[in-house]
């Protein structure tokens, strides 16, 4: 018998699922996200639904940022697309919510497909001013079509076979849902001969060219599918709240989300994405509380949201000049040291 | 309309002294630019920095306005050389984006940290008498004086010193070609030092001409960041093509608010995004910009 797991084609090789590892993670990993809601309680799943939103918009801006190398910060902005297509669905043709989310989806890969014309023209900075320039016009008319910055998303429209999925436990699942097929297609992209080609155009699109590769295609596919997954995410966050208000879509939420993706693992488009998503959405939620009691307790009356510039500042510095493979490659590092514990090699 | 042409030539002044400081402002991308490749997103906060400091300085502090003044531009300096030391050299040979999404991460530490200086502060313009001088059919207040002499001043002192002085010819030769310049002797690293510390310094001058027109408070840096279309027009390389940028981008603000404001409300503050899609589209490398020839 072989000592270890041995592939004989390169198709075995190059599969999701290699090891014996990977089945029992998934098993487990898929019964214990079944059985959560039960284990923490409303309050944490709430995060957690918030958490796998953030990862789904994550996700698409780690194909384009990560993977094709195009930087964005208009990711809020096409996020803000998908609410608004999916509450105005809602509101005004009563569309049921799971058909407006992927049509949300859709409206946002085409304002991403938009988005992404300068980019056959610029590189690089210019590239992200020109989505600077794209966010700020994109907030501009969220300001014009809800100039009372709160548009309702009707419960009608959420109720499917009698459940309403905009609350509670079938709130959790309808995302996990969505989660997981978002979160598997994303993964196979990088598996693919496009994904292939987005990382030859990341690494460098002058010599990718010259190897055949069509690059303004695969630029164009690039920001349309990080604009389909921010859509989806938007409208996700249209079903988690009974309203949607333009402030949650502002650059502040681009800076973010580029955050996430420096913090967790640029180019690790799932797993990089969820971890960044987790230490800066989740994790500041958590610290949130925390300091404000804490502030409370000085006396001190600054904002809680000045330390969440600070804290997020610091972090995002501190990963892009020590660590700018994220903390994708802190946990490699720390499962290698205990691979061979107590010996250094 | 009973007085359009006095409306129209307000209008053309605001735009131009407004333009100035946008141009001003600007300085700071394209010194930090020549030296460094990368467009330092930091700036805007490093404007508000200086704002406070001067304007806390003065009224709190108690210090005569002048000093403060002062005060701020060498803490602007100190700021710029900080930032040049913690982030932009241990990412020298890395991507420029690499710098620009740090930048991006200082851009939100120092808001941060000047919202908990200023937390208990009300907001407040820099003391300068309100007195109005008329010059023909020209009306200037004393603070739109103050700010052309500040931004005009800082403008004109950072062109010729890269013009004239033998340090603005080193820095000009580190923008060049920095390998080049490291073979002839000059030291790179203190220049590239000196060049962040002086753009910050920029931006403290920035700063006040700022603050006599406008209210200190923290929504300031969105003029900084929209100075970055001034920098982009004028080609990000390029420091004298930014008093262009400035005047351009202040005047086409000013127009789009008087003429198209009542059909699209509030386009006046977005004209600056628009200019810069525009030019991104047509012109990348801005009117007086070089443009980059890539080989693989």
């Amino acid at each position: 018998m072989p000592a270890g797991v041995f592939k004989e084609t390169y198709r075995g090789e190059m599969g999701l699922l290699r090891y014996p590892i990977h089945y029992v993670g998934l098993i487990l990993g898929l019964l214990l996200l079944a059985i959560l809601p039960y284990l923490i309680g409303p309050y944490y799943t709430g995060l957690m639904v918030t958490l796998m939103i953030f990862t789904i918009g994550a996700i698409g801006l780690n194909i384009l940022t990560g993977l094709a190398g195009q930087i964005s910060l208009a990711h809020g902005a096409l996020m803000g697309v998908g609410a608004y297509t999916a509450a105005f669905l809602a509101l005004y043709y009563g569309v049921n919510i799971l058909v407006a989310i992927p049509i949300a989806g859709l409206a946002a890969a085409f304002a991403g497909f938009i988005l992404g014309l300068p980019s056959f023209r610029l590189k690089e900075y210019y590239l992200a001013m020109a989505s600077i320039a794209a966010q700020v016009l994109l907030e501009y008319s969220f300001s014009l079509v809800d100039p009372d910055q709160y548009t309702p998303v009707p419960d009608e429209a959420k109720v499917i076979a009698g459940i309403n999925l905009g609350e509670g436990l079938p709130l959790y699942y309808t995302t996990l849902a969505f989660t997981a097929i978002m979160a598997l297609a994303a993964a196979n992209i990088g598996r693919s001969s496009l994904g292939r080609a987005m990382k030859a155009v990341g690494d460098n699109d002058v010599a990718a060219e010259i190897i055949g590769i069509n690059v303004t295609r695969t630029k164009a596919i690039a920001f349309t599918i990080a604009g389909f997954y921010a859509g989806v995410a938007g409208g996700l966050y249209a079903l988690m709240n009974t309203g949607i208000d333009w402030e949650a879509f502002k650059l502040d939420t681009s800076i973010e989300y580029l955050a996430i993706i420096l913090v967790g693992g640029p180019g690790r488009v799932v797993w990089g994405s969820l971890l960044g998503a987790l230490t800066i959405r989740t994790g500041w939620t958590m610290l949130e509380s925390l300091l404000n009691e804490m502030l409370a307790a000085m006396g001190l009356l600054v904002a809680v949201s000045a330390f969440k510039y600070i804290i997020l500042g610091g972090i995002v510095v501190a990963f892009i000049v020590l660590e700018p493979e994220g903390l994708i490659a802190v946990l490699r590092r720390i499962k290698e040291y205990f691979r061979l514990w107590p010996y250094s090699y | 309309m009973v007085d359009y042409a006095s409306l129209l030539i307000g209008t053309t002044v605001s735009g131009l002294v407004l333009g100035l400081i946008y141009a001003a402002l600007a300085l700071g991308y394209n010194i930090v630019y020549r030296v460094s490749k990368a467009i330092n997103l930091a700036q805007p906060e490093q404007v508000l920095f200086a704002a406070y400091i001067a304007f806390i300085a003065t009224m709190w502090a108690g210090l005569n306005v002048v000093a403060a003044m002062a005060l701020s531009l060498v803490a602007g300096f100190i700021l710029g050389g900080v930032l040049e030391r913690a982030v932009a050299r241990p990412l020298r040979g890395r991507p420029p984006v690499a710098l620009m999404a740090a930048t991006l991460g200082v851009f939100y530490l120092l808001r941060g940290v000047t919202m908990v200086v200023s937390g208990g502060f009300e907001t407040g313009s820099l003391p300068v008498p309100d007195e109005l001088y008329r010059f023909g059919p020209i009306v200037l207040g004393a603070n739109d004086i103050v700010a052309i002499v500040i931004a005009g001043g800082s403008l004109a002192a950072l062109i010729a010193l890269h013009q004239y002085t033998r340090i603005g010819v080193a820095m000009r030769a580190v923008a060049e070609d920095s390998f080049g310049a490291a073979a002839y002797g000059l030291p790179v690293k203190a220049l590239t030092l000196l060049s962040w510390g002086i753009a910050g310094a920029a931006a403290s001058a920035a700063a006040l001409s700022l603050t006599v027109k406008a209210q200190v408070s923290p929504t300031l840096d969105y003029y900084a960041l929209k100075a970055l279309v001034a920098s982009l027009l004028a080609g990000l390389d390029s420091i004298a093509g930014v008093v262009v940028g400035g005047l351009v981008l202040g005047l086409s603000e000013q127009y789009a608010s008087l003429f198209l404001d009542p059909y699209l409300k509030g386009i006046g503050e977005r004209m600056a995004f628009i200019i810069m899609l525009i030019v991104l589209l047509v012109k990348p490398y801005g009117l007086f910009g070089t443009e980059r020839i890539e080989r693989v």
